[in-house]
């Protein structure tokens, strides 16, 4: 059975933040792909991870307790589809947990799997390029109809998706805090030579010595120049 | 290793430009990458993800490209006697003139730090830093291009047209650096290569201005050496700030009335005060 191409446009603007636009943050975006997905791809269940870089603490989310509870735990032992998926940037075909393959790859993780009555799962990176930022995994019950090929390439589509909404909010992120660190330190160094003007005429001084006279008032107190040239500038400090 | 001296400039830069063609390249691989499973699955998605890295690995092209045409005109510098041609002089010829002009300003859209390819283009923007009003400022105030050429030039700024046309100069176009959410300040182009400004080529430039200022990993918001801070102009408007006395910003309004009443440089206005030549109490 085909999907609807109205549900899976549903999906790809909830994604995007809905009909307002508003673009989601990190743990909105990852429990939204986690909800729709089950209905959209037929399954189960379903469970995210991501880490934007390698620093990032990895984030899960599930569409229900129990795949919360099992991204939870493959996060804690390294273990399962959407760690492989991630590690590897590719995904993980359809394996079954009570198999010989899943016993031996995931030990710990293919118990706990069955135990919260989930019997396979399929997995498919959240690729941004070269690597992958997460994983989208899908967890079947023994009702449920496996994954046929065109669910499999809405899935990798809907977590190509995730990883660009992804990718856009950590570029941006980190394109706001280096421009705040430029114009801070284009402030700051205007506001240190004010200083020393300050200073050079006030104490009679050559502005190199003006200068080692804030500095040395900075070190010995311990505030930053620029907080220091302020105060100078402003008349709260003579440093006579 | 040796990075000070134009050879070891040209040699950075060489491997500037080697850095951004691979990121170019691998950009190009993953767009060709989404397009080939835009054809598989019929998702429009992937077409969209494919646009995003082709917009990025045109902007590293044309990154490559500047830094390869700075590493070649660091090498072919005859003259070691003066200071190394600046960075902005590629960025000019790419735009097919001499004269361009970098920018960096506040959030009230002052400058904060400019560099300039040659003199004409660096008078051009002390005009607009003594004046107060230019391409530059409305380019990053508006969020928009600017375009301006022969008389609309001098009604659209009553100071600075005047003033920027006695230059030579019969056409200027302004355009904001602008970053994901907000702007850095303007590149501004004077007698731009006829219809460049309207075209992709000016757009890509720009991008690869902002990662060559600030995103990625050869960004250097001094342009290799060759941006100016102004330090004098700051140092001299503490020292007139004692000297009327009155706050900086009116000492420093006050050294910029000066030097456009003396028809005198501004740094070089700065420069007086600074060596004790001049006083404006």
């Amino acid at each position: 059975m085909t999907t609807p191409a109205q549900q899976i446009a549903d999906v790809f603007v909830e994604l995007s933040g809905g009909t307002a636009g508003t673009p989601l943050e990190v743990p909105e975006l990852l429990a939204t792909l986690a909800r729709c997905s089950p209905g959209l791809l037929g399954v189960r269940a379903a469970g995210t991870v991501v880490a934007l870089d390698d620093r990032a603490e990895p984030q899960v989310a599930g569409s229900e307790d129990g795949a919360q509870l099992l991204k939870q735990a493959a996060l804690k032992w390294g273990e399962g589809p959407g760690t492989d998926s991630r590690r590897s940037g590719r995904p993980v075909p359809c394996i079954a947990f009570d198999g010989q393959v899943a016993r031996q790859r995931w030990p710990r993780y293919a118990p706990r799997a069955l135990e919260l009555g989930y019997t396979r799962a399929t997995a498919f990176p959240l690729r941004t390029g070269e690597r992958s930022v997460g994983a989208l995994v899908l967890l079947g019950s023994a009702a449920d109809a496996p994954v046929s090929e065109e669910k499999a390439a809405l899935a990798q589509s809907l977590a190509d998706f995730a990883a660009l909404t992804l990718m856009r909010d950590h570029e941006l992120h980190a394109s706001r805090a280096l421009s705040s660190q430029l114009e801070y330190a284009l402030n700051s160094r205007v506001i240190i030579e004010q200083a020393k003007g300050v200073l050079a005429n006030r104490h009679s001084l050559t502005v190199d010595r003006a200068f080692a006279l804030l500095r040395g008032h900075a070190r010995a107190q311990r505030r930053l120049l620029s907080d220091v040239a302020h105060d100078v500038v402003e008349g709260r400090l003579d440093l006579g | 290793m040796e990075t000070r001296g134009p050879s070891g400039k040209a040699a950075a830069a060489r491997r500037r430009a080697a850095g951004a063609h691979r990121r170019a390249d691998r950009a190009e691989a993953l767009a060709a990458q989404q397009e080939h499973f835009a054809e598989q699955t019929g998702q429009p998605i992937h077409l969209r993800i494919a646009a995003t890295h082709r917009k990025a690995a045109a902007s590293h092209r044309s990154s490559a490209h500047l830094q390869e045409a700075y590493a070649h005109r660091l090498e072919s510098w005859q003259s070691p006697a003066g200071p190394p041609p600046p960075f902005m002089s590629v960025v000019a010829d790419a735009c097919g003139t001499g004269s361009a002009a970098l920018a960096l300003l506040g959030s009230d859209h002052s400058q904060l730090a400019v560099a300039a390819s040659d003199d004409p283009s660096r008078a051009a923007q002390d005009l607009e830093y003594v004046l107060g009003e230019g391409p530059c400022r409305d380019a990053a105030a508006g969020r928009r291009r600017i375009i301006a050429a022969g008389p609309a030039i001098e009604r659209r700024w009553p100071g600075y047209g005047p003033a920027v046309t006695a230059l030579g100069f019969g056409e200027v176009v302004a355009v904001p650096l602008e970053t994901p959410d907000g702007c850095l300040g303007s590149l501004a182009v004077f007698d731009p290569r006829p219809g460049i400004a309207r075209s992709a080529v000016f757009t890509e430039i720009t991008d690869a201005l902002v990662r060559t200022v600030l995103l990625g990993p050869d960004a250097d918001p001094e342009l290799y050496g060759s941006t100016d801070h102004r330090d004098t102009v700051h140092q001299a408007a503490g020292m007139v700030s004692v000297q009327v006395p009155c706050p900086v910003e009116d000492a420093l309004a006050l050294i910029k009335a000066k030097a456009y009443a003396d028809g005198v440089p501004v740094n070089e206005m700065a420069r007086r005060i600074v060596h004790g030549k001049l006083r404006l109490a």
